[in-house]
């Protein structure tokens, strides 16, 4: 059973060094030549490469999706559904589906929705007389059309472990404030939500982690275009990894990208094990 | 209690609003199927068509025999069921001797949760070169393994838990009894975790048939599954958008249709566990 664990070891942390050891040369697949130890000149580049804050940028604005529509819309649905009598468990997992089926399916889906000519979406717009956007071909609407997809493809996972913890909580301290008269607004901020704060932080640790690997829709849909509007962090290294293979930036760029997700996930972590719920609400 | 009549009609109101946002989140999903099945005229009109005029199957076979789809569904198959076999394998006794005989504590159990955090685009690098200096871009062993580094860290995180739920007094006392380590595992702690084993495999074929980024970077033409035909039908000018929507609706409808089927365990894999 020890050997499996050493495989998987073996497995994970040799790209992590090789990558350490990638980013401080001058790798790239196209010059023949061996690549140089060049020390932290890529690091350096990075820092003052005006596309790699642009795309930090971008990266804030999916998971600012995350924070500030998902977890709301999500919370709201889950209270929506938890109330539902019958159908609810069936519900949360037909509202699953755009979750589970694969990215690119969905880009598919919404290039077929935001088809400026000839997309249902521009069709009743147009119906109200609303105008005719062309969404991710714009230099303004092309990012908060993704972030539109994203929002469609995961507030439903997070409404899934919402809906889960509220049917998780325990139904006789519930029924017991109800039948003490108290509202459900107060029911809902005093006892509901506290108690809840475990899952909702799970939920959010693990989108906002998960906002980083967006690349999917951006690939199918834009290729980080217009210009670099919709180019995030894990885009512009493939771009400079795949397309330019400049492999020792693309490392330094991902050595960037797992300290930056290293230090969220540690901070986040510590947030949702807070064991005081006397602030929650 | 008896229900009053303004209970009912806010039940109604609440049923109803929660229909309209599954019909709306659903709505793209059938913008899709009913492309899939609209004769080619009727694909891009203006205004668009929301119903075909007649049910068109055409697409699919365009779609299995010229694009590559039969390719696709085959390969996607063969991926998705090779990688989840061989993660379940490793990951399953990985994550016993984790929960059981806490292998390395805490510390390691973390370092392997962190892996799942890790944006794979941070790896792609280093992987692509090793692949590529054991010859192995674009073959199917190279992608099935990809695919079961991520799926393994996943697998003992949720099965280690559940190990260490369960009591040892049985497995030790068929140990006393003169069973074997192996033989208390295979017959006691083993069929105990198959709700947890049923939940990570279908999380783990799930992910390997969806998976995007490395199919595209490891495969060019051997190997093609369906989440990487999908954009490459949909460049240049005359795109033939019905055969595209009967791939991805033959690419999506696997995964809806093990999700309903495996309903109950859905949510304690996809909570990493941490939710049953």
């Amino acid at each position: 059973m020890v050997p499996a664990l050493a495989i998987f070891a073996a497995n994970a942390i040799f790209p992590l060094l090789y990558a350490l050891d990638v980013s401080v040369r001058n790798y790239q697949l196209l010059i023949p030549v061996p690549p140089q130890f060049i020390g932290l000149e890529n690091y350096a580049r990075i820092l003052s490469d005006p596309l790699f804050w642009s795309s930090l940028k971008v990266t804030l604005w999916f998971i600012a999706g995350v924070v500030f529509l998902q977890l709301p819309a999500s919370l709201g649905l889950a209270l929506l559904f938890d109330s539902l009598p019958r159908w609810a468990g069936i519900g949360v997992t037909i509202l699953l589906v755009p979750t589970i089926i694969a990215p690119s399916v969905v880009g598919f889906q919404w290039a077929q929705i935001y088809n400026y000519q000839f997309g249902p979406l521009n069709y009743l717009l147009g119906l109200a007389g609303l105008g005719h956007p062309v969404w991710t071909a714009s230099p303004t609407l092309a990012l908060p059309s993704l972030v539109a997809i994203d929002f469609w493809e995961w507030t439903p996972f997070m409404v899934l472990l919402l809906f889960a913890g509220l049917r998780s909580l325990p139904a006789d301290i519930l029924e017991a404030a109800r039948v003490d008269g108290s509202s459900y607004p107060k029911i809902f901020l005093r006892i509901m939500l506290p108690l809840l704060r475990p899952v909702i932080g799970i939920a959010l640790v693990l989108r906002v982690l998960m906002s980083f690997k967006t690349f999917d829709i951006i690939y199918i849909l834009t290729a980080g275009g217009p210009g670099a509007a919709t180019e995030n962090l894990a885009y512009y290294t493939y771009i400079q990894g795949f397309r330019y293979f400049n492999l020792g930036y693309a490392s330094a760029l991902a050595i960037i990208q797992l300290i930056v997700v290293a230090i969220l996930a540690k901070a986040l972590i510590g947030l949702t094990r807070k064991p005081s719920f006397a602030g929650a609400a | 209690m008896i229900p009053t009549f303004g209970a009912a009609l806010r039940r109604a109101i609440r049923s109803g609003f929660a229909l309209f946002i599954l019909l709306l989140f659903l709505s793209p999903v059938f913008w899709m199927l009913i492309t899939a099945i609209k004769p080619p005229g009727e694909w891009l009109n203006s205004p668009p068509i929301f119903w075909p005029s007649h049910i068109d199957l055409g697409n699919f076979a365009e779609a299995l025999v010229h694009w590559g789809g039969f390719k696709g569904l085959v390969d996607s198959l063969a991926v998705a069921s090779g990688a989840t076999a061989l993660s379940l394998v490793v990951g399953i006794f990985a994550a016993y001797s984790l929960g059981r005989f806490r292998t390395g504590g805490e510390n390691l159990s973390f370092t392997i949760l962190s892996v799942l955090f890790m944006p794979p685009v941070a790896v792609a690098v280093p992987m692509y070169l090793f692949w590529r200096a054991f010859g192995l871009l674009d073959s199917f062993s190279a992608l099935i393994l990809q695919y079961t580094v991520f799926n393994v860290p996943f697998i003992c995180w949720v099965l280690k838990s559940f190990f260490e739920d369960i009591d040892p007094a049985m497995e030790e006392s068929a140990l006393v009894n003169g069973a074997t380590r192996w033989q208390a595992f295979l017959h006691i702690a083993l069929p105990q975790a198959r709700p947890a084993i049923v939940a990570v495999a279908l999380l783990s074929f799930i992910f390997s048939w969806n998976e995007f980024f490395f199919a595209v970077i490891l495969t060019r033409a051997r190997v093609t599954t369906l989440p990487v035909i999908l954009p490459t039908l949909m460049e240049g000018h005359d795109i033939r958008w019905g055969s595209i929507a009967a791939i991805a609706s033959i690419a999506a409808l696997p995964v809806i249709c093990l999700a309903f089927a495996l309903q109950r365990y859905l949510v304690r894999g996809l909570s990493f566990g941490a939710l049953r």
